[in-house]
């Protein structure tokens, strides 16, 4: 018996310990620098090749190579991104449309709050960021919009959270909403680097965040470029950039999903609450188009196609991963064939796939 | 990506790969795809709420029944404690897992809801080489370590709910039985192929060309 609880200590031991060398990293900024060694901008987590960031200005960087001891990671150039056109934004007179126009709100790190207006930059109850979420909340529906929200605690502040924060999202998507926005703020110990001004008034800026590691990646990242385009045209300086890193951030569940960081730990809670109501105008032109409400039946809400692709990538790993698992059982490539076939036979009843049945 | 994964598995069992696997489960292919179907239109449902606690009928009951039905189906009464036993330490690995590793998904070289599957299955195949008990390990484990944190949250004076499979057939606690039940087979189907050597009928064949 012993025996046997030899190994599974050991694998104990194996998961505990990547994660405790990782342990250190928390509360770590990370500079991304381009080819040249000239700042681009931080990153409060831990990039990884691959990962891609559009600038405020759209310079479009891939993360090439990442040096942990240093807190550094470097990043090609590829280019100006081209955003995307949005024609149904100007759309204001627009007849007012019948179709319920939703959206969901939720925060996954209920903790997270703003120090010099909070206290602290992390608060177990209820965080600062809640004011936040219901901020937007108010502002989207002042534009006629329904917003599902939950005030639901996913505390602690740990691995587990997106996995806590799943059930509500799932059951927030379940209302039949367009968009869904996990609302958060950022970890960057530098206020300075989301200080912005709209219209003459202080404001934070919003990074949108994206993952990269699920089906709908494609789907989330063309709308993230959908808000920023209406963000930089009618409030330039209020969308910080787009970071595009691995995580799904429960982005799998809706093609138009999108992580919003207002401001950073370090920002002053009144600039942030200033923002929601010029976000909550930029989501709503993204969306729908128009600023009287349900307006317009055009917009993000059914321009995103990026999900098929998805789709068509899981089929592919589908195929292969059945392929390779015949394979596996059979132990050669004409085996694996002939496995397929039968079992091709036998659901089509000897229709397809030649004859003789299944041993 | 449960969603997608209950497809694939619905497709293995449709086109017979998982055979083996339901054999070994004591599994009929229609009594499979009826409980793909069950977890997905479960999932559906509204859930159940019982004060500060949610469940949802595809995200929790229906594969909670399933493990009660492997457990009674089991062949010895040394199986069905090996995988009790394992559920509680695929829980506590789960919840060890939570607390070690990074808080945010791009610290983590994995997205921990796979990890909580390759755990039940690592487990329950190191315990006694079941597929069985590795569905059981999966489910089971998610379950318990979300009531102990939910239980150690309450405990600080936190509401929270405790959402059972809130995500009903994209929850974790589906992804992680059906992980687990696939790397049990596949390391099930590796060593006992490399213990095995080539295919005895494949060797005749060579053995006859020569």
């Amino acid at each position: 018996m012993m025996r046997r609880f030899v190994p599974i200590l050991m694998l104990f031991l194996l998961l505990a310990f990547p994660a405790r060398a990782d342990e250190a990293d928390d509360g770590s900024v990370y500079e991304i620098l381009d080819a040249s060694g000239a700042a681009v901008t931080l990153f409060a987590g831990v990039p990884e090749a691959g990962d891609e960031y559009i600038s405020g200005d759209n310079a479009h960087y891939r993360i090439t190579r990442v040096e942990e001891a240093k807190k550094r990671a470097y990043a090609d150039f590829l280019g100006a991104f081209s955003l995307p056109d949005i024609p149904w934004e100007e759309d204001d007179a627009l007849p007012v449309s019948q179709a319920k126009h939703a959206v969901a709100l939720y925060c996954t790190h209920s903790d997270e709050s703003y120090e010099p207006t909070d206290g602290k930059s992390s608060i177990s109850r209820r965080g600062g960021i809640y004011d936040v979420a219901e901020a937007l909340k108010k502002h989207l529906e002042e534009k006629g919009i329904t917003v599902y929200y939950s005030d639901e605690n996913h505390f602690p502040h740990d691995a587990g959270a997106y996995r806590r924060s799943r059930s509500t999202a799932a059951s927030l998507k379940e209302e039949g909403v367009d968009a869904m926005f996990d609302v958060h703020r950022d970890g960057i110990p530098d206020a300075a680097q989301y200080e912005s001004e709209v219209n003459g008034k202080g404001v934070t800026k919003v990074r949108l965040l994206v993952g990269r590691s699920n089906q709908n990646a494609d789907a989330n990242r063309q709308f993230a470029a959908q808000i920023k385009a209406v963000a930089d045209r009618r409030y330039p300086g209020l969308v910080k950039d787009i970071y595009i890193g691995k995580g799904t951030y429960n982005q799998d569940l809706m093609a138009q999903a999108v992580l919003l960081e207002f401001g950073t730990h370090k920002s002053d809670k009144s600039e942030v609450l200033s923002s929601t109501a010029y976000m909550a105008d930029v989501l709503a032109r993204a969306l729908y188009g128009g600023v009287t409400g349900a307006a317009g039946d055009g917009g993000a809400a059914r321009e995103n196609t990026g999900g098929w692709k998805g789709v068509a990538w899981v089929l592919g790993l589908l195929v292969a991963g059945m392929f390779v698992y015949s394979l596996l059982a059979t132990g050669s490539g004409k085996g694996a064939l002939a496995k397929w076939k039968g079992n091709f036979r036998e659901m089509t009843g000897g229709l397809f796939g030649g004859r003789g049945g299944r041993k | 990506m449960g969603l997608i994964l209950l497809s694939a598995v619905s497709a293995l069992v449709l086109l017979g790969v998982a055979q083996r696997v339901l054999d070994r489960m004591q599994l009929s292919d229609r009594a499979a795809l009826l409980i793909a179907a069950a977890l997905f239109v479960g999932g559906l449902i509204p859930d159940i709420r019982v004060g500060q606690v949610t469940v949802n009928l595809g995200g929790a009951i229906v594969p909670l029944g399933v493990c009660v039905w492997l457990l009674v189906k089991t062949d010895t009464r040394k199986e069905a404690v090996r995988a009790m036993v394992g559920s509680v330490l695929t829980a506590g690995a789960i919840f060890a897992l939570g607390r070690l590793l990074p808080d945010e998904p791009e610290k983590m070289a994995v997205d921990p809801q796979y990890l909580y599957g390759l755990a039940g299955g690592l487990i329950a195949y190191l315990l006694g080489r079941s597929r069985r008990a590795a569905f059981i390990c999966g489910v089971l484990g998610v379950l318990l370590a979300d009531t102990a944190s939910a239980l150690l949250t309450w405990r600080q004076g936190i509401r929270q709910t405790l959402a059972l499979g809130g995500a009903g057939a994209l929850d974790a606690v589906v992804l992680s039985g059906v992980i687990a039940v696939l790397l049990s087979e596949f390391l099930g189907e590796l060593l006992e192929r490399l213990s095995r050597g080539p295919d005895p009928s494949k060797a005749r064949l060579e053995r006859r060309e020569k």
